[in-house]
C-alpha cells in the first residue's frame, strides 16, 4: 500500500485517535499514553499467560493419570520426574523429601509424614505464585485505568471550559473538539480496563481450579508415600 | 516464562500498533451518505427579492412563420395510415395529407422523397393554414405580459413571507376548543405607500366546527384588526404591482 492511500485523518470531524490525541492538551496527552501503555502491557500479560498456561491443566491431568497407573514410584520418578509440569515439580518435591527422610536407617515415620506434607504444599503454592504473578496487574489495571481515564476526561473538560471563557463563544465547534478529545481519555482507560477485568476474573478462575486440582494430587502422594512409610 | 513474556508483549504492542493505525487511517470514519435520489436544491425564498427573476420576453417579431414550421409543427391532420404508405399519386389536389410524408424523414422505408416537385404547392398551401394560430400567440404577449413578467414565483412568495411577518405582531388568536383549526382569509388592498385602501373584506373562514362557533366572530375580527395595525405595510415599491392587492391568511401558525 502506498502511502497517499494511508493518508492518516487528522480532521477532528472524523473518529481519528490520532487527530484526537494531537490537539489534546500536554496532561491529557500523558494520561492517554499512560493508558495505551497500560493496555499494552495487559494484553501482553493476557497473552503471555495463554502462551505459558494455556494448556497447563490438561497437561497436569494427562501427568497425573501416568503417575497412577504406573506401579513403581522411583521408576516413575527416574523417568518422568523433571518434566515441567507444576503435578512434576510437585512430584519432585515429594521424592526428593522421601529420599532425604529415609535415608538414615532409623526413619522418623511421623516427622517424615510432617516434611512431606510441608514440602508438596509448599511446592504446590509455589507453582500457584508462578502463575499468579502477572494477575495483580491486570487487577491493578481493571481497577485504576477508568480512574486515571475519567482524570484526562475531566482535565479535558475543564480546560475547554476555560477556552470558552477566554472566547466568549460556546457556539458547539467550539466546545465540541475539546470535550471529543477528553473523552477519548475515559474512552482508552475502558479500553485497556475492560480486557483486564476480564482477563483478570477469568485466568484467577483457572488458577484456583489448577491449585485445587494440584492439592488433590499432592493429597493423594502424600496418602501413597504414608502407606509406604509404614511398610518400611 | 520469561520468553512467553516478551512475545507477549511483542504480540500486544504490534496490536495497538496496527489498531491505532487503522482507526487513524479513518477505518472507523463514517462514509459520506448515500443516497437513492440525487439531492434536489431548493431555495426558500426567506427575503423580499429586489431584482426580477422572470425571463424577459424578447419584443422582436416571431419568426415568419414558413415552411420550416409548417414541417415541425405537430400533426395537421391525423396522419391517414395509406399516406405514410407513400403512395407518391400525382394528384393535383393540395390537401394537407400528403405532409406527413416529410415529417418522418428518418425512416428509411418511407420512399416519400420523390413528391417534392409537389413542394411548391404545398408549402403555399399549409402556410396559409397556420398562419392564424402561429401569428396569434406571440402578438399577445408583450401587450398584456409586461407586469407580470416583473414578479416572478420567487418573489411572491418571499412577498407573502414578509406580509405575514409583519402581521405576525399584531395577530392574536382566539382560544378556545377547536380555536386553531380556523384560518380567515381577508382580501386587502394596498396604496402604494403601504397604506390600507378600504377596510379588509373577509373571504372565508374555513375550519369551523360546531364547538368554534362562538370563535368565529371574534377570529374574524381580530385579523381584521392585525391587518389594520400592521398597516402600513413596508414592502418593495418597484414589486407594487405584486402586493395592490392581496389575499391573506390568519390561523394559528402564524401566532406561533
Amino acid at each position: 500500500m502506498t502511502m497517499p492511500a494511508l493518508a492518516l485523518a487528522t480532521d477532528a470531524a472524523t473518529l481519528s485517535p490520532l487527530a484526537l490525541f494531537l490537539q489534546a492538551d500536554i496532561v491529557v496527552k500523558a494520561v492517554m499514553v499512560g493508558l495505551l501503555l497500560a493496555s499494552i502491557w495487559v494484553w501482553g500479560v493476557i497473552i503471555a499467560f495463554w502462551l505459558g498456561a494455556g494448556g497447563l491443566a490438561r497437561k497436569c491431568a494427562a501427568y497425573e493419570k501416568d503417575f497412577w497407573r504406573s506401579e513403581d514410584i522411583d521408576g516413575f520418578y527416574d523417568k518422568r520426574g523433571k518434566e515441567a509440569v507444576p503435578s512434576a515439580r510437585v512430584f519432585a518435591a515429594a521424592v526428593s523429601e522421601w529420599r532425604r527422610s529415609t535415608r538414615s536407617r532409623s526413619v522418623d515415620r511421623e516427622g517424615t509424614r510432617d516434611r512431606l506434607s510441608t514440602a508438596m504444599a509448599s511446592a504446590v503454592s509455589m507453582e500457584v505464585d508462578a502463575l499468579a504473578d502477572r494477575l495483580n496487574i491486570l487487577a491493578t489495571v481493571g481497577a485504576v485505568a477508568p480512574f486515571v481515564g475519567l482524570f484526562g476526561t475531566v482535565w479535558g473538560i475543564m480546560r475547554s471550559f476555560t477556552a470558552i471563557a477566554a472566547q466568549q463563544n460556546s457556539s458547539l465547534a467550539v466546545v465540541a473538539p475539546g470535550i471529543a478529545e477528553a473523552l477519548f481519555a475515559t474512552a482508552i482507560g475502558l479500553f485497556a480496563a475492560i480486557p483486564a477485568v476480564i482477563a483478570y476474573n477469568r485466568f484467577s478462575h483457572r488458577i484456583n481450579r489448577l491449585e485445587a486440582s494440584l492439592s488433590r494430587f499432592a493429597d493423594g502422594l502424600y496418602a501413597t508415600l504414608s502407606r509406604e512409610l509404614e511398610r518400611a | 516464562m520469561q520468553r512467553a513474556d516478551t512475545i507477549g508483549l511483542g504480540i500486544a504492542g504490534a496490536g495497538h500498533v496496527l489498531l491505532f493505525a487503522a482507526l487513524s487511517a479513518g477505518w472507523l470514519a463514517a462514509d459520506p451518505l448515500t443516497l437513492d435520489s440525487a439531492p434536489i436544491e431548493i431555495s426558500i425564498a426567506d427575503e423580499v427579492a429586489l431584482q426580477s427573476a422572470a425571463p424577459r420576453i424578447a419584443d422582436a417579431p416571431p419568426p415568419p412563420s414558413g415552411a420550416d414550421q409548417a414541417v415541425t409543427e405537430p400533426d395537421p391532420a391525423p396522419p391517414a395510415p395509406a399516406a405514410r404508405d407513400a403512395v407518391p399519386e400525382p394528384t393535383p389536389v393540395p390537401t394537407p395529407k400528403p405532409v406527413a410524408a416529410p415529417r418522418q424523414p428518418a425512416k428509411p422505408a418511407t420512399p416519400a422523397a420523390p413528391p417534392k416537385p409537389k413542394a411548391g404547392g404545398l408549402k403555399l398551401d399549409t402556410s396559409d393554414w397556420l398562419k392564424p394560430s402561429a401569428g396569434a400567440n406571440p402578438q399577445a404577449k408583450p401587450t398584456d405580459g409586461a407586469p407580470a413578467s416583473s414578479i416572478g414565483p420567487a418573489q411572491q412568495s418571499a412577498l407573502a413571507a414578509e406580509i405575514r411577518r409583519q402581521i405576525k405582531p399584531f395577530w392574536k388568536a382566539p382560544t378556545g376548543a377547536d380555536a386553531d383549526l380556523l384560518r380567515t382569509t381577508l382580501a386587502v388592498r394596498l396604496a402604494r405607500d403601504g397604506a390600507l385602501v378600504g377596510d379588509p373584506q373577509i373571504i372565508s373562514t374555513t375550519g369551523q366546527t360546531a364547538s368554534n362557533r362562538g370563535q368565529v366572530r371574534l377570529h374574524q375580527e381580530q385579523a381584521i384588526k392585525a391587518v389594520r395595525l400592521a398597516a402600513p405595510f413596508r414592502l418593495p415599491p418597484d414589486l407594487y404591482e405584486g402586493w395592490k392587492s392581496l389575499s391573506v391568511t390568519v390561523d394559528r401558525k402564524l401566532s406561533q
